[in-house]
């Protein structure tokens, strides 16, 4: 008998879970030192400086052509959102110029599963249901977007909403500040990273040096909390993620919304789905509750950023995103004969782009890239 | 439901997929028995073949059902097991077999097999009662993940192999009544794919991914690297 050399195989030894949760909880200190560091950042600049940087987000279309393609350039909305979310508590955007930003920060991360999904290309059958379900995220936050949209531009209802709930919420105490629990210890943090910097006199330099270490900050920890919070709850993932597998409606959006809070990004669900799809095991039709619960969850960025900077504005703009995507889906969802227009019109793009799959890729460089880079040239 | 995000604790995927190759020997095993028991003199019956066709689709789910919970492991964590997830995947295949060919078996009846005669009865009883302790000790094995029992059982099933073999030759050259011979032959042939299979699934617990399910070729050509 042949002898042969037994090769056990080891299970990645896993850092343990309450160390992860630590873990997790420091990178999301640091997340809010970086929205913080933004905030000092912008107004170290003088208004001067960023009333010339932010003057073509005036116009609400350029407003969006800019949240989608920064959104795609860092493929996060979780970045976008908290970004400007900083930007709205400094006062150099307001809100009512944020939230097309944060409606295009919606379209543009739906990016990510749509790349994921051209992965799935060479074999037919799976690249059809794949393309269907990454773009019927994109075809129904276009249709929120057209609706909600002008809506807003015209009535303001979306942030007028959202301020009094804000207000309601948080109060006023004074300079359109409010009480956040966790707004001093942010502010020492901050305090102790700015002191590092007391060296440099030149105040434009150190502005500039805090706008690059808050977003690198922000990047980075939200990148570290995604992959951490994704290690750390994937069992409940996918025990949730079965629950929902035969089943449509309310229960998948509430899967998507808490799986996306868990893992803070919304890209993660969505790509998670993808290979799903394309294998057959979850219908593109179950996961598009999913997918639309996933729209939610990734406002919850937006809202523990705001905490971060107490500043009334920035909160309102973080409701808002919460009320904008929220009200996309109490527009769409509930209404039989509209419910799968998304669907239907991500089938009808994935059959064409079967056919001719080039499609697919212009479709994801005009979508994402040539209509909001040209858009914004033209806008500004 | 919903509030299965908020359960902690809990089996991970790849220890609910082990549990599930488990159960889908030991079902595999009753199906073999059931077979046997109808080759070696309780002849086919309605009975039987209801209870064989309920326990083989019983494998069948559940070969669907690790496949899918491998494929959802896979895509929430992509890089974390992923030579279990991958040899899972492969070795969840051999354990179906196991289950189909016990239940070939038991075809050797429905076609009029009976053993229950044969001047060699406690011969090929033996080789029934070998290899239904293989799949039994197979089972447990798995279920405790011990490499090294593994190694022995791959190394003792190793030596059957070619015991099969030379009584498929002898049934062929046998001058006998050639229904005797089929039956023979076939017995032989399935009892030695069972053992390979359950060979296969002893090397998930052994051997690199790559090298699964090489270990029913012939010696010499088998890879060791």
């Amino acid at each position: 008998m042949d002898p042969i050399e037994p090769v056990v195989r080891q299970r990645a030894a896993a850092l343990p879970g309450p160390i992860r949760g630590v873990l997790v909880i420091g990178l999301l200190y640091l997340f809010l030192i970086g929205v913080k560091l933004l905030e000092g950042g912008i107004k170290g600049l003088g208004s001067d400086f960023t009333d010339a940087l932010f003057q073509g987000v005036s116009n609400p279309v350029a407003g969006l052509f800019v949240g989608v393609l920064a959104t795609v350039l860092v493929q996060s909305s979780s970045v976008t959102t908290a970004t400007i979310v900083g930007l709205v508590g400094t006062g150099v955007v307001s809100v009512e110029h944020a939230v097309p930003m944060i409606m295009g920060a919606n379209i543009g991360t739906t990016v990510t599963n749509t790349i994921v999904s051209l992965a799935h290309m060479r074999h037919s059958d799976e690249f059809r249901r794949a393309f269907t379900a990454a773009t019927m995220h994109d075809f129904f936050n276009l249709m929120a977007v057209a609706v909600l949209l002008p809506l807003e531009v015209f009535t303001k209802v979306l942030s007028d909403t959202a301020r009094s709930i804000t207000e309601a919420i948080a109060g006023d105490i004074g300079g359109g500040r409010f009480n956040s629990p966790i707004k001093g210890a942010v502010k020492w943090g901050a305090n102790l990273v700015e002191g590092l910097f007391d060296w440099i006199s030149n105040e434009k330099v150190t502005a500039v040096i805090f706008l690059i270490l808050g977003i690198a900050l922000i990047f980075l920890t939200l990148t570290f909390i995604t992959k951490n919070m994704r290690v750390l709850v994937a069992a409940r993932i996918e025990r949730s993620l079965n629950a929902a597998l035969a089943r449509s409606g309310l229960v998948g959006i509430v899967v998507g919304m808490l799986v996306t809070v868990a893992v803070q990004s919304s890209s993660i669900t969505t790509s998670i789905l993808i290979p799903l799809v394309a294998s057959g095991i979850l219908a593109v039709r179950n996961a598009y509750p999913i997918t639309l619960g996933a729209n939610i969850g990734t406002t919850v960025t937006a809202l523990i950023a705001a905490l971060g900077i107490g500043e009334i504005d920035g909160l309102t703009i973080a409701v808002t995103h919460t009320i904008f995507n929220t009200a996309g889906i109490l527009l769409i969802y509930p209404w039989s004969k509209i419910r799968y227009i998304p669907v239907d019109l991500a089938d009808k793009l994935a059959g064409l782009a079967l056919k001719r799959k080039s499609l697919a890729l212009g479709y994801t460089l005009t979508m994402f890239v040539a209509i909001p880079l040209i858009g914004i040239l033209v806008l500004r | 439901m919903v509030f299965d995000f908020f359960r902690g604790g809990g089996q991970s995927t790849i220890e609910e997929v082990e549990e599930t190759l488990v159960v889908m020997m030991h079902n595999a095993r009753h199906v073999y028995d059931e077979a046997m028991g109808a080759v070696f003199g309780g002849g086919k019956s309605k009975e039987t073949k209801k209870d064989l066709k309920k326990t083989d689709k019983e494998i069948n789910v559940a070969q669907q059902e690790v496949r899918r919970a491998l494929v959802m492991h896979a895509s929430v964590s992509p890089a974390v097991d992923l030579a279990d997830t991958l040899a899972y995947m492969s070795v969840v295949k051999d354990v179906e077999r196991v289950g189909d060919y016990s239940k070939n078996l038991y075809d050797l009846a429905k076609y009029g097999a009976d053993f229950t005669t044969a001047a060699d009865f406690d011969d090929l009883d033996s080789y029934r009662e070998r290899v239904g302790q293989l799949m039994t000790d197979a089972a447990n094995v798995f279920a405790s993940r011990d490499a090294e029992a593994a190694q022995y059982l791959i190394d003792k099933a190793d030596g059957f192999l070619d015991d099969y073999d030379a009584n498929v030759k002898a049934a062929f050259q046998s001058v006998g009544p050639a229904p005797d011979a089929v039956a023979r032959a076939l017995y032989f042939r399935f009892l030695k794919r069972i053992t390979a299979h359950v060979m296969n699934l002893m090397t998930a617990l052994v051997v690199p991914v790559h090298r699964l399910d090489y270990y029913d070729e012939a010696k010499e050509d088998r890879v060791e690297s």
